[in-house]
């Protein structure tokens, strides 16, 4: 049934749908309508769930984790400095391979305060073993988070599903919301794979050696590495059954391209009609979406991006240092490759800064303009 | 004769790495008795998530689960809302931490637990610092004792955090101090216990040989000396936060031989010891005012 | 689930590091450096008793409410609980642990409260394997029956040779009903003719019994006793109306008919003659006990003495009679004379010396003389060496002829009924080694009860009970946390005026209540009684209960040495050795 509803309210129907048993949750702007629609699914009986009004976000990710390992799917949302306090947590989540969907609207990090998009918020995460899917529309948002299910719970990896603040959270858009039965269809029962019974008692993440740790490193990374096959699959049989696919990564126009720019988020939507206008005038500029960041989808990516000379990364985050994190990820799909195309890494639309069509095309001139980047950060927008 | 009568099933296996003569793996030996085997346990990281034992082996013969050091109560809460949700309502979620996953880096997520009431108990095994890090203060530390952090030179100024109290404050509907030394009073205080949703809270005494600078074999005798000493009465706090209830008179010897004992109070003069023995004798007041009368 | 466990490979491994066994290939006993084991020691009241009985054990059974086993135990040592229990001079309970904490276990009370409870056992009680071996036994005293009994359960023959019609010695003879009544004794005989011990009456050796009619038995005990009384050697001590106080208990005791007039001067101060002061009360006599030395030197059971005042026995110390002044060949005077103490004599006692012109005279219409006894030995063949009036033993219990043995007051200085019986015991065992052909010198130190001499039976008998170290428990030994005090429970006596119109028991049993609240008492010094503290307070669950009492053991796989289990035994029942490497 087509509903009208903000990418938050998205959320909470897919994590309903998903029939999710624990939940467990502390309110950060944007996320709070997420929370308050969740809690009013359960008061309401049409979720039947534990809701543990944790009293920080850190608590939240440890006691899903529990509630995960004794048996239930468990699902979290938070945000900025929420996901930040969850750290510690994310990377326990992730050794303890249990399939948690956390939901976490991109929002910058201060000082100071800041409530809007941003995406270095997940990205400091990505080394925690997470996977993790970025979204550009609210039905894409829905969909994700009951394909995230599934696919944790085949990899045992948890997912993080990403949406901009604002620009999705709050943000009202047709979408397409299934019935309970057919999400029954696609997504089975969680059967944990060593369950906890009194009956068969087992410790669980105690103590490693030096003898076994690395092991246990090499299977999460083994399980990254078929996490791309296996989301693959699972989109296709979502398609298949719902008749909407979203991919690991979308190619748009990128036949014949000189340029390709790379994008997540929202301001792939902008892009795409930016793009659109570009070709008009005969152009020939393509897109990239990126959906799934963690396992990077090298494969895809260098499907989509063979032959093309010039790659225009927009990055809406930055890591210090060093600079956008998709241009770095970008990078070093090639650096191997015999051929490697030139990578331009834009970063924009830091702590909200809206990302214009013009921002875009700035970028995409500066792309097609230059043999090389003048620079190895070039900043689109900024107040010089 | 007098016998001490204990549930004979032992949930807890030999072979674990506890120090010789450690009062907490005895703690948990005998709480399990008391709890029983459909019990889940929640370990923060503490002297026990090292003592039961690591991968691939589990010295305790009831699922465990190893947490991070301060989520031992949020965690306690995640395991029970799931077990509610499968419809187990028979299965005990206990979680078993130290002073420092209580006192400390734990007292938020203890906080938070206990304000919502959540509904599992919540033991703390109290061997009075980080032990498992190597004998550093925690709050629990009591007034002057040594540690690694409060050496003789800089000695722990500050009293002992009263942590009953805060979680009488919480309101919970079950509180209780209890000491391996006195094992069946503990025990009753278990069973009590798991008749009560909610949290509860034990908060037991666990001494430390290799921390309180005891012999292996003094810490059921040097646990009995800080009860009879009143510096760890053992009562019941009930009715969220409103009935004390002592249930167990002990002999009031003075504080002197309870310190005496113990080479991380090697150092005190008898002023310290005085100044000591007021303390104690003020809190027991103030405990004997709470009471009311009422004793066990 | 048991067991290391390796993994070679990752594909071998979990996923997330779960467990799938325990901890028990991990074998911590190789920690220590000290290891704890179970040693029983031995309490004090077991070392002082004579009749070396296994006391925390019979408690420990009287606690739990197993009163047969109780008697068992008694019974391995000592066949007259009944007796013991009613006549006793406790020796245990002045040596009881618990007197330094608040007061001794009532130790004579429970044993005659185990004794009460025990029905009569069926004749053909088992003994141990039957053997051919027939004994010998002279005299059906407590050391007389005593070897009979202990002879008897290890499978010997045995005939026991009694002179007077009545078996028992003094138990029937000396001793008043009003102490320990007839039935009691007759039970107990009764109980050790069920294991087929021939008790022949009117049978005195030197009579129409001689010496070489016991030659022919593989072995002999003579316990003839001490029963001929010591003389006053006083002028007017042949006079009608005085006599000796075994006589009179002797007569009364057979019931025969009794002359004692209205006053009676009893002179002595030890058991006899306080036996013999109350006889005469209940006679309705008025005793008048005349004794040498002071209330302090009086070798009389302090009871004994204690239960004559508050009857009403007027008592006289440091009086000594002089002569006996007759009025028509019968006493109707005595004349005593004053005493003060002076220097000590050998047995330690200050010597009572008469104070010059003090004399004075007392009308009597009796006088009982009960100043000591001694043995008669004109029956014994002249290669059984007599020394100091007794038959010379050694510390086999062997006289100077190979096969023949001595035990009770006829060849000792301690003249108690519970030496008797121990005596009698370390005969048996004596007579059992030659006859086996062990060396009983050998045999002797590892059955000992403590140092001092007392033997024990189930040592004898078995390693396990030989385990018991002979270390005595101290008060300082124990670990008092565990107990709180409490009083001691007496036995009910009859008040003074009721019970001195006749010779019925004076003081009664123990109620069951509070026997047991009296064995709960009992510290069971050195002696593991099953509290389990060692089983409760281990923290490596090394120590392993096989159920039931006493019988721990320590998994020394696991034990890492703390000490707590020694440190927390309320009685020393585990000792610490240095582990070997």
């Amino acid at each position: 049934m087509k509903k009208v509803v903000s990418g938050n309210k998205a959320v909470a129907y897919g994590v309903m749908l998903s029939r999710v048993e624990v939940i467990s949750a502390y309110p950060i702007t944007p996320q709070t309508t997420i929370v308050e629609e969740l809690s009013r699914f359960c008061a309401e009986g049409e979720m039947e769930a534990k809701f543990i009004k944790v009293e920080s976000e850190h608590s939240a990710m440890a006691s899903i984790i529990a509630s995960s390992v004794t048996g239930s799917r468990s699902f979290t949302a938070t945000s900025s400095h929420g996901l930040a306090l969850m750290h510690e947590m994310l990377h326990w989540a992730a050794g303890a391979r249990l399939p948690i969907v956390l939901v976490n609207v991109n929002r910058a990090l201060g000082p100071g305060w800041n409530i809007w998009t941003d995406q270095t918020d997940s990205l400091s995460q990505r080394d925690t073993g997470w996977i993790q899917l970025y979204c550009e529309d609210n039905q894409e948002v829905l969909d994700t988070i009951i394909q995230a299910f599934r696919i944790a719970e085949t990899v045992n990896l948890p997912v993080m599903v990403v949406l901009d603040a604002f620009f999705l959270s709050h943000t009202s858009e047709v979408v397409e919301i299934p019935d309970q039965e057919e999400v029954d269809r696609f997504l089975p029962r969680f059967e944990p794979q060593y369950p906890l019974n009194p009956e068969e008692p087992r410790a669980y993440y105690g103590m490693v050696p030096p003898d076994y740790y690395m092991e246990f490193r090499y299977k999460m990374q083994k399980a990254m590495e078929e996490t791309a096959g296996v989301a693959r699959r699972v989109d296709e049989e979502f398609s298949g059954q719902f008749g909407r696919t979203h991919g690991l990564v979308e190619p748009y126009r990128c036949e014949d391209a000189d340029a390709v720019m790379v994008t997540s988020g929202t301001v792939t939507s902008t892009s795409r009609v930016v793009i659109e206008r570009l070709r008009e005038d005969g152009i020939n500029v393509g897109l990239l979406k990126v959906k799934m960041f963690r396992p990077f989808p090298m494969k895809e990516i260098k499907g989509v991006l063979k032959g093309i000379e010039k790659v225009g990364v927009i990055d809406r985050n930055i890591s210090f240092g060093h600079g956008g994190i998709f241009a770095q990820e970008i990078r070093s799909t090639f650096c191997n490759e015999d051929e490697r195309p030139t990578v331009f890494g834009f970063v924009m639309g830091l702590g909200g800064r809206d990302v214009t069509p013009e921002a875009i095309e700035e970028a995409i001139s500066y792309t097609l303009e230059n043999p090389r980047p003048k620079e190895e950060v070039i900043w689109i927008g900024l107040k010089r | 004769m007098k016998k001490i009568h204990i549930p004979e099933e032992e949930l807890m296996g030999p072979g674990h790495l506890a120090c010789a003569g450690c009062g907490s793996p005895l703690g948990l030996r005998l709480a399990l008795k008391a709890l029983g085997r459909k019990t889940v346990v929640v370990i923060p990281a503490s002297c026990m998530s090292i003592i039961v034992g690591g991968f691939p082996y589990s010295a305790v013969d009831v699922p465990i689960v190893h947490v991070a050091f301060e989520t031992a109560a949020c965690s306690a809460s995640g395991i029970r809302a799931s077990l509610d949700m499968q419809g187990d309502r028979e299965t005990t979620v206990v979680a078993w931490a130290g002073d420092g996953g209580t006192f400390d880096i734990g007292i938020q997520s203890l906080s938070g637990a206990a304000e919502r009431n959540d509904d599992f108990i919540y033991i703390c095994s109290d061997n009075e610092a980080y032990m498992n890090t190597g004998i550093q203060r925690s709050s629990a530390t009591p007034y002057l004792a040594w540690t690694t952090t409060t050496p003789i030179g800089n000695p722990k100024e500050r009293p002992k955090k009263d942590m009953m109290a805060i979680m009488a404050d919480h309101r919970i509907p079950y509180a209780a101090t209890a000491c391996v030394a006195y094992p069946e009073d503990f025990l009753r205080k278990l069973k009590k216990a798991k008749g009560i949703n909610g949290t509860r809270f034990i908060h037991l005494l666990t001494p430390c040989p290799a921390g309180w600078r005891i012999a292996s074999d003094e810490a059921i005798k040097v646990g009995r000396l800080a009860v009879e000493a009143k510096v760890f009465p053992l009562y019941e706090i009930e009715e969220g936060g409103e009935v004390y209830t002592l249930t167990y008179q002990p002999k009031g010897i003075p504080v002197e031989e309870y310190l005496s004992q113990q080479g991380r109070f090697r150092h005190l003069t008898k002023e310290d010891m005085a100044t000591i023995q007021e303390n104690v004798d003020r809190e027991w007041s103030r405990l004997l005012g709470k009471c009311d009368g009422r004793a066990n | 689930m048991a067991g290391k466990i390796i993994y070679r490979g990752e594909s071998e491994m979990p996923f997330s590091p779960v467990s799938s066994g325990d901890m028990t290939w991990n074998r911590t006993g190789t920690w220590r450096y000290i290891r704890p084991k179970y040693e029983d020691k031995t309490p004090p009241c077991n070392a002082a008793c004579p009749a070396g009985l296994d006391i925390p054990m019979f408690i420990g059974l009287v606690d739990e409410g197993r009163y047969a086993k109780a008697w068992n135990v008694i019974r391995e040592e000592n066949p007259f609980p009944g007796v013991c229990g009613r006549v006793c001079f406790h020796p245990c309970e002045s040596h009881c642990n618990r007197a330094e904490y608040d007061e001794a276990i009532a130790i004579n009370a429970l044993e005659r409260f185990v004794a009460d409870q025990a029905p009569p056992l069926e004749p053909g009680s088992p003994t141990q394997e039957r053997r051919e071996e027939r004994i010998a036994v002279v005299g059906s005293g407590p050391s007389g029956l005593s070897c009979a009994y202990h002879l008897a359960r290890m499978g010997y023959g045995v005939t026991v040779f009694e002179a007077l019609p009545r078996p028992g010695g003094i138990l029937r003879m000396g001793i008043p009903s009003y102490r320990l009544p007839k039935d009691v004794l007759d039970k107990e005989i009764a109980d050790i003719q069920a294991y087929g011990v021939e008790i022949k009456t009117n049978a005195r050796l030197g009579g129409d019994l001689s010496f070489k009619d016991m030659e022919e038995y593989d072995a002999i005990f003579l316990a003839t006793g001490a029963h001929v009384s010591r003389k006053l050697n006083m002028p007017g001590e042949d006079l009608e109306g005085v006599g000796s106080g075994l006589d009179l208990l002797r007569d009364i005791n057979l019931g025969k008919a009794v002359r004692i007039g209205k006053r009676v001067a009893v002179i002595g101060g030890g058991n006899t003659a306080m036996d013999a002061a109350r006889a005469v009360l209940r006679l309705g006599g008025t005793p008048l006990v005349l004794y040498r030395r002071s209330r302090d030197e009086m070798p009389a059971f302090d009871e004994e003495v204690s239960e004559a005042l508050e009857e009403g026995i007027e008592i006289r110390y440091l009086v000594g009679p002089t002569k006996v002044i007759g009025n028509n060949g019968r006493v109707a005077q005595l004349e005593c004379i004053e005493m003060e103490l002076g220097a000590e004599d050998e047995t330690g006692r200050r010597r009572p010396v008469p104070i010059p012109h003090s004399n004075f005279s007392i009308e009597v219409d009796s006088v009982v003389v009960a100043v000591g006894e001694e043995p008669d030995l004109t029956f014994l063949p002249e290669d059984i060496r007599i020394q100091a009036g007794m038959v010379s033993t050694d510390k086999g219990a062997r006289t100077s002829r190979k096969d023949v043995f001595a035990g009770g007051d006829m060849a000792h200085v301690d003249r108690t009924v519970a030496h008797a019986i121990g005596f009698g015991k370390h005969a048996a065992i004596s007579i059992d080694c030659l006859i086996q052909g062990r060396n009983v010198k050998g045999v002797l130190p590892g059955i000992q009860v403590g140092e001092g001499g007392t033997l024990s039976m189930a040592k004898y008998l078995s390693e396990v009970a030989r385990r018991r170290s002979q270390h005595v428990v101290t008060f300082d030994e124990l670990n008092l946390d565990y107990f709180g005090h409490a009083e001691r429970n007496e036995r009910p006596k009859s008040p003074a005026p009721e019970r001195v119109g006749d010779f019925r028991e004076v003081s009664a049993g123990l109620p069951e209540q509070d026997a047991s609240r009296e064995a709960a008492r009992c510290f069971s010094c050195g002696v593991c009684n099953g509290c389990e503290n060692c089983y409760v307070f281990c923290p490596d669950l090394s120590v392993i209960t096989d159920g039931g009492m006493v019988k721990y053991r320590i998994n020394y796989d696991y034990c890492k040495g703390c000490g707590i289990c020694i440190a927390e035994c309320p009685r020393n029942a585990l000792s610490v050795e240095k582990e070997a490497k």
